[in-house]
């Protein structure tokens, strides 16, 4: 069994993905310079994907860092706040910050991690997500970069993952349902 | 193409890379079987990209984690000692680990984490790795994946920086050498 098998249907085929990507890329272009040197913070595990393929698109002097999060347990699921397990590598007081994520659902976890980097006083932040879920939205979050927005289903590929599989679909895909129920 | 000011010449072009990027994931692929186990440990920050598109082609299931290293230099001289920054989330005791990494060029760091997980016990332990640079080797490192073999100069691009720069080249560059040995001084703190 493939992992494709798992998959009800593809949302957003790799060719759809590849042309948003590409786009998303010449709309951040256009709004750095070399001077503003933006730092990309990316958000693992689920955004390392769509980072390599973002990144490869991006003309201006930029670097790179990443953060690892895990959460503290569902007590802090409306709160947002998370664990920080591995933090940025760059000090970001002065920078030009953009947040790169996978996913945006609630927002309470893109919120944290907003509201935690502002106090390091960046020149400017900013977020850039593949996907939004603007149905699940508990907190209002600015995001001035969106890939796609997407009805309320589970979606796996490109990153995102189901209990850590289907990360590597080259698609996003909608997963069938007897894959996450039988699992609970 | 317009090559940034820094950059003599491409080694690496995208298609080079694809092809060979392609060529071992069905390697990895025809090894591995149907694994259940099988976890690829990607070394921060060089391997993402590495990772990302080797990921992609493979069919076996596996999961992806990453490691965060730092090397303890001396101006750019690696000394051999090795910092963990980001250890593993998942426990690889028992499990088949595939270690990614970008580049392989003294040998430290991939000795110090062939001997960190062998440690840990895995059912089996294997290396993968994009680029190595067989003249710089300190320490004999097995690599059991390997994409090309590079003499010694600076490359950036795919993953590859120089002081943070150039790491998202869709290409594999070779930095011109004024520019390397400018960094080199500078960090010896004999720059004028």
């Amino acid at each position: 069994m493939g992992l494709r098998d798992d998959v009800a249907r593809v949302l957003i085929s790799e060719k759809a993905l590849q042309a948003r990507v590409a786009e998303l890329g010449q709309a951040i272009n256009a709004t750095y310079s070399d001077e503003d040197r933006p730092l990309l913070v990316c958000v693992l595990k689920g955004a390392f994907v769509f980072l390599a393929d973002l990144a490869r698109h991006l003309k201006m002097r930029h670097e790179m860092d990443f953060m690892e999060i895990s959460s503290y347990g569902a007590t802090t699921v409306s709160s947002g706040v998370v664990r920080i397990l591995l933090d940025l590598e760059q000090n970001v007081e002065g920078r030009h910050v953009l947040i790169v994520e996978d996913i945006v659902d609630s927002g309470c976890t893109l919120d944290y991690i907003t509201r935690n980097l502002r106090t390091r006083r960046p020149a400017s932040l900013r977020v850039c997500t593949l996907l939004s879920k603007p149905s699940r939205r508990e907190i209002d979050v600015p995001l001035d970069f969106v890939g796609f927005e997407v009805p309320d289903e589970f979606v796996v590929g490109y990153g995102l993952d189901f209990a850590e599989e289907y990360r590597n679909l080259p698609f996003i895909g909608i997963l069938k349902e007897r894959v996450y129920q039988g699992s609970e | 193409m317009r090559l940034p000011d820094a950059i003599e010449r491409v080694l690496l072009d995208e298609e080079t890379i694809a092809a060979q990027v392609r060529q071992l994931a069905a390697q990895i692929d025809a090894d591995y079987g149907d694994p259940d186990d099988l976890v690829l440990v990607g070394v921060l920050k060089g391997a993402f990209i590495f990772l990302a598109d080797l990921a992609r082609h493979l069919t076996v299931p596996h999961h992806v984690d990453f490691i965060a290293l730092s090397s303890y230099n001396r101006g750019t001289v690696s000394t051999g000692s090795v910092r963990l920054i980001m250890d593993t989330r998942v426990n690889v005791t028992g499990r088949q680990v595939l270690v990614v990494e970008d580049i392989l060029d003294t040998g430290y760091t991939l000795d110090y984490l062939i001997r960190t997980f062998r440690a840990r016990k895995p059912a089996s332990l294997h290396t993968c790795v994009l680029i190595s640079k067989p003249e710089r080797r300190q320490v004999e490192v097995p690599v059991d994946y390997l994409g090309f073999e590079i003499p010694d100069v600076w490359v950036v691009g795919y993953g590859l920086d120089y002081a943070d720069r150039f790491r998202t080249l869709p290409y594999i560059g070779v930095l011109k050498r004024e520019v390397s040995v400018r960094r080199v001084a500078e960090e010896d703190g004999t720059a004028g």
